[in-house]
Order: C-alpha cells, then structure tokens, then sequence
C-alpha cells in the first residue's frame, strides 16, 4: 500500500471535513439533478418499466417528452412486418380533471356536511395499458389482480402518494371528466411529485371519449421474443422504415427522457448554480483541509527530502493523497444521496440517479479533489530538512 | 594517515580514504538588521569507516555544519567535495537530492517517522524512492530492522513503539540505503542511557563493518569513547580535532 493511501486510512480523521466537503458537494448537484431528472420519470415511469422491449416514433422526435413523438396508424402493420417482433401497441394517454365525490348525508346539518371540506379537484394525467394478458403495455411490476381489476369498464388505479392528494381511497368512486369511475387498484412506486397520475384500461379511455381513434397515434411500444437482441432488431427497423420513424431501444428512450428535462432553461441555470456552489465549495475546504494535514505531517516530509527524496516525488504523494480523498468522496457522495433519495421515497420524490450522472459527479468530484491537491503543493516548501537540523 | 589527504574523494572509498572534504565553509544568517556568522571559515573532512564526532554548545554551528556539508543548506562561501562529486553545491537542487538518496543517510533527535506506517513500511519507502522493487525494498527493510534489533517489530506503527525503538526504526531508515556518508544530529538526546547506547553502537557498526563515514553532531560528551575523532567547534570555528582510539565495549552510564 503506498504511503499516501496509509495516511489516508490510519489518520482518516483529519480527511473527514475534506471528504465530508466533497460528499456534500457531491450530493448538492446530484440530488438537485436527480430531483428534477426524477420529475420527468415521474411522467414516463408506466412507459419505461412496461414490457416493450422497443419504441418507434416520429424521426425528429429528441424523446418521448419534446418532439413529435406520435406515429401514423399504419406503422403498426408496418413493424410487424420484422419477423422477431411478437406485439405492436400504441401508446396512449391524456390529461383530464379528476375530483373525488363526497359522502353527503341528506339527514345530516349542513354545517356536518360543511366539515368534510369541498371536494377536491386535480389535472391529472392518464396513462393507458392493454389488459390483455401479458400485453406490452403493461408494466412488468403490475399484478395480476390489479390487471384483472383495470380490465372492468370505468375504473382506475392510483399510486399510493397520489391518494391524499387526489381525497380518495380504495374502491371510492369518483369523476373523471364528469365521468364516474371507481379506484379498483392502488400501485406502488409510481410517485409523481409535479401531477397526480391515474391509469386505466385503453378501452376505459376510449369510453371515457380520449383514446386516438384516428389515423395518427402514439409511439408504438414493440415486444420482441428475444429483448436481448433489441439494439439489432432496432437497426434492422430503422433500415426498414428507411427514414419513416426512428426506432430506439428502452434504454436509448429512458437516457433521452432524462436529458430532456435539461433542455428546460431555468434548470440548467438552477442545477449550473448548484455545480458552481459545489465547486467552490469542495476546492475550498478540500484545500485548506490537504494543506493542515500536510503541514501536520511536515517534518516527516522533511526527514524524507533529508534522506534524498525529491520534491517531484513529495508532489506527488500529495496528489496521490488527493486522488484517494476525491475517491472516497465519491463514495461518501453517492452513500449520502442514497440515504437522501430514501428520504425523499418516503416523500413520493423521486431523486433519479442514473449511472451517467454518478459517473460525471463521481469523476467531477476527484477533479475537484486533485485541484485542492494541487493548491495546497505550496505547502511542501516548508518541507525543509535543514529546520530538522536544530 | 591524514598525508594521504587533499586529493579528490574517491567513489566506494575503502577505511581510511576521505568521504567528505570541506574547505573554508562561511554561512551567515540575519538575525534582525544584523548578520550573524554561524561558520566562520570551516575546513572539515571525514574519513570511511570512522565516527566523527561533532561537539560543541548549541549556538556553535555544529548543525549548521553537517546541513552545509549534506546540501541542505547552501553556505556562502567554501566548497564541499563528497566521494566523487567536486564542489556539491555547483550541482543543482534535483541532482543534489539525487546524491543524497544515492548516497547518504540521516538520523535526526526526533524520529520523523510516519504516524501511518509500520517499521517495515518506513524503511520500504525510502527504498522504493531508490528504484528498488517492492520485494527487493521488503528484503532490505527486514534485514535492515533485524540488524537494528527490532526483527519482532517489523509490522508495528511508531505509535506502539519506545522512543528508543523509534530511533532505531529511524536507524534502519538511514542504513537501509547501505549510504556510504551518514549523518546524525544528536541522535541520542531525546533517548535514555540504555536506549543511547544501543543507538551509538549502531552508528558505531555502521562505521566499523559498512565502511560509512559516520558523521555525528552532539553535546554529550558520553558519546566521544566510541569516536575515532572527535572535532569540537565553537562559534563557528574549529577548536580542536583529535583521533582517538574507540572502545567499542564502552558503557553509556544511565541519566
């Protein structure tokens, strides 16, 4: 083990504020960016965990969330067409107005009933699955009974931090549009913190008077036999629509879903401040924290350039030591936001931490690290043996 | 034996030739709006194979004497010929350090031990520093600290140490390196009378059986009965320097 390394586990005390400068560094940009990441997945969560292993839609669309995304009717034909694809169904959904329905008691005073609050009323958004067994449509984490129970005209589910929000409770009937329509599942792990979202049944919806009858519909969603082969298959598409659509894989669509959120301007100067705040921040007390250690162990650095060690290579212990402060910031950054995105589950928030994001932090962080390192160099010159020499 | 003298140092010198030769060696400090003069005029040699002893009060130069003669501290005026480097101080800083890690050793009153290694780890840094392998640096390490005494505690960290052990580590630092000069500045003052002695014949084998030429800066005057030579200096001028017959059985009486 090198010497910086040892120093760094054996007196792991003095590096804990640098550390604790980077983690909380780390964890600013990443929970604010996971944050707002977490708030588009928040909208797309029923698409990206469903059982389509592809998505086609219009060739300029960025992702699901900016562009034309929707597809002419007769693309479904079309994609059928590939040999290896098994389901084709389009995506569907709409937005509408949701109110919960009142108990009123006629026997009762007024002022009772008063008490029960107005109902409640919300935009909420609709998300569609096919109820046939097994459908593309439907995400992969559903039950069954919960699929049986969507498969009834006029019901709903709802996700559990969705329920107060929205003043209803299992099996309470409420409007939808105007509409009656009862909450027959209740799901879990599908928060969305900007607006409620209710899902239904594709013929619910078309009965409801929103589902795309026309020529034109959604992105389809594609189940193949073989997912493993959907980066091939999804070449093979795109060359078949010869430019008609863009064919992407699940993964390609969720990566551009969550960059899309970037594209809003406000975010980018709000997650930017963060990064700004962050680095500051983490050189700042990174440095003045390398430098109290190297200066606590100064004669030991002294006695080495006595025994002939250069100051090229006391350098670079220094940014070696630096380098291993910044990794395990890393680590202390990701732990920290870990616990925080716990946190904010509880919370129904969803901070989104995708590997690229940990990868950019993460190597931000060593960055920000080896800087401090290289700051605090100066330090060495009073690594002078000859004040050993008294 | 001394006739032999003034030419050139040689490289790899045998018992008798010269390790170290400084002539007129002038080193000022300010101190205030004044200058003081710490060496004034010194003309130095060591030989291999000898102990030399450097007394004199503090104040008188002694340490800054071995930092001039080791490239520490660059003097004013004079010229310092190691083995086979004329004049050290026209090299450069890098080629400087170069000759000391090549070349030198070093003991000081504290131990400047790292708080994070182990005995054997502090003497394989400096090792690996010198371009050996990490099996070739933990083959010399442990032979280094078995010869010090301390073969049972090679995976100890100072912390778990004695003072006296520390030095040794510090010791076996310095001897690791196989340095053909080694320097030691009061290398017993922080240590008790027994741990003194063990130290002091440490240094005295150095001399004896590697051939080093063990250049040693005190004030206690216990230690002359191992030295070959002992120099005493005061204000920055040499007094005496006599040769002297070691008793390498002499007792270091308790404090």
């Amino acid at each position: 083990m090198s010497l910086a390394l040892s120093t760094l586990l054996f007196e792991w005390r003095r590096y804990m504020a640098a550390v604790m400068a980077l983690a909380l560094s780390g964890l600013l940009v990443l929970a604010m960016t996971g944050v707002f990441i977490g708030i588009g997945k928040g909208f797309t969560a029923t698409i990206e965990r469903s059982g389509a292993d592809i998505f086609i839609l219009q060739p300029g669309a960025k992702s699901l969330i900016n562009g034309p995304s929707g597809v002419p009717r007769r693309f479904i034909p079309l994609a059928y067409n590939h040999p290896e694809v098994i389901e084709v169904m389009p995506l569907d959904g709409a937005g509408g107005t949701f109110q919960n329905i009142k108990d009123v008691d006629p026997t009762k005073s007024q002022a009772d009933n008063a008490s029960q609050g107005a109902p409640r009323q919300k935009f909420v958004q609709a998300s569609i699955i096919d109820t046939r067994p097994g459908s593309v449509t439907i995400p992969t984490d559903y039950s069954q009974e919960l699929v049986d129970a969507l498969r009834q005209p006029y019901t709903v589910a709802v996700d559990e931090t969705a329920l107060s929000t929205l003043g209803v409770k299992l099996g309470d009937k409420a409007l939808y549009n105007g509409q009656t329509v009862t909450i027959v599942g209740v799901t879990r792990g599908y928060p969305n913190m900007m607006q409620p979202g209710v899902v239904m049944s594709r013929d619910t919806l078309r009965m409801l008077g929103q589902a795309d009858t026309g020529p034109r519909v959604g992105p389809l969603m594609v189940k193949l036999r073989d997912p493993a082969r959907a980066p091939i298959v999804v070449a093979q598409l795109n060359e078949m629509g010869s430019g008609q659509w863009k064919a992407w894989t699940k993964q390609q669509l969720a990566e551009a879903n969550a960059g899309a959120m970037f594209e809003e301007g406000i975010l980018v100067i709000i997650i930017g401040g963060c990064v700004v705040l962050g680095i500051i921040i983490g050189v700042a007390i990174t440095w003045q924290t390398l430098r109290g250690a190297i200066m606590a162990n100064i004669k030991e650095f002294a006695s080495l350039r006595a025994l002939g060690v250069g100051m090229g290579s006391l350098r670079r212990i220094v940014v070696e030591l630096s380098f291993w402060v910044g990794v395990v910031g890393v680590f202390a950054a990701i732990f920290l936001t870990w616990l925080v995105s716990l946190l904010a589950m509880a919370g129904a928030v969803i901070i989104a931490l995708p590997f690229s994001l940990l990868l950019v932090v993460g190597i931000g962080l060593i960055l920000i690290s080896m800087v401090s390192g290289l700051l605090s160099l100066g330090i060495l010159k009073n690594s002078q043996p000859a004040d050993l020499l008294r | 034996m001394n006739d032999m003298a003034f030419g050139h140092t040689k490289v790899h010198g045998k018992h008798g030739d010269f390790a170290i030769e400084a002539k007129g060696l002038v080193k000022r400090f300010k101190s205030g709006k004044s200058w003081v003069e710490v060496l004034k005029g010194v003309d130095f040699d060591a030989k291999h194979g000898d102990l030399t002893m450097v007394m004199g009060p503090s104040g008188s130069g002694k340490s800054t004497l071995i930092a001039a003669l080791s490239g520490l501290l660059r003097p004013e005026e004079g010229r310092v010929d190691a083995l086979d480097v004329d004049d050290l101080w026209k090299y450069s800083s890098g080629r400087i350090d170069k000759f000391r890690l090549d070349n030198c050793g070093f003991i000081f009153q504290g131990f400047n031990l790292f708080p994070a290694l182990t005995a054997l780890q502090q003497v394989e840094t400096v090792l690996k520093f010198q371009g050996l392998s990490s099996g070739q640096a933990k083959t010399r390490a442990t032979t280094a600290l078995e010869e010090v005494g301390l073969g049972h505690r090679l995976h100890q960290r100072p912390a778990a140490l004695s003072g006296g052990e520390k030095q040794r580590v510090a010791i076996a630092r310095a001897l690791a390196k196989d340095p053909k000069i080694l320097f030691a500045d009061e290398p017993t003052s922080a240590l008790d009378g027994e741990n003194g002695q063990v130290v002091i014949k440490l240094l005295r084998r150095a001399a004896t059986e590697h051939g080093a030429a063990v250049i040693c800066v005190t004030h206690d005057p216990r230690l002359e009965a191992w030295a070959d030579r002992v120099i005493h200096i005061e204000d920055g001028k040499i007094l005496d320097d006599q040769r002297r017959i070691p008793d390498p059985n002499a007792i270091l009486a308790s404090h």
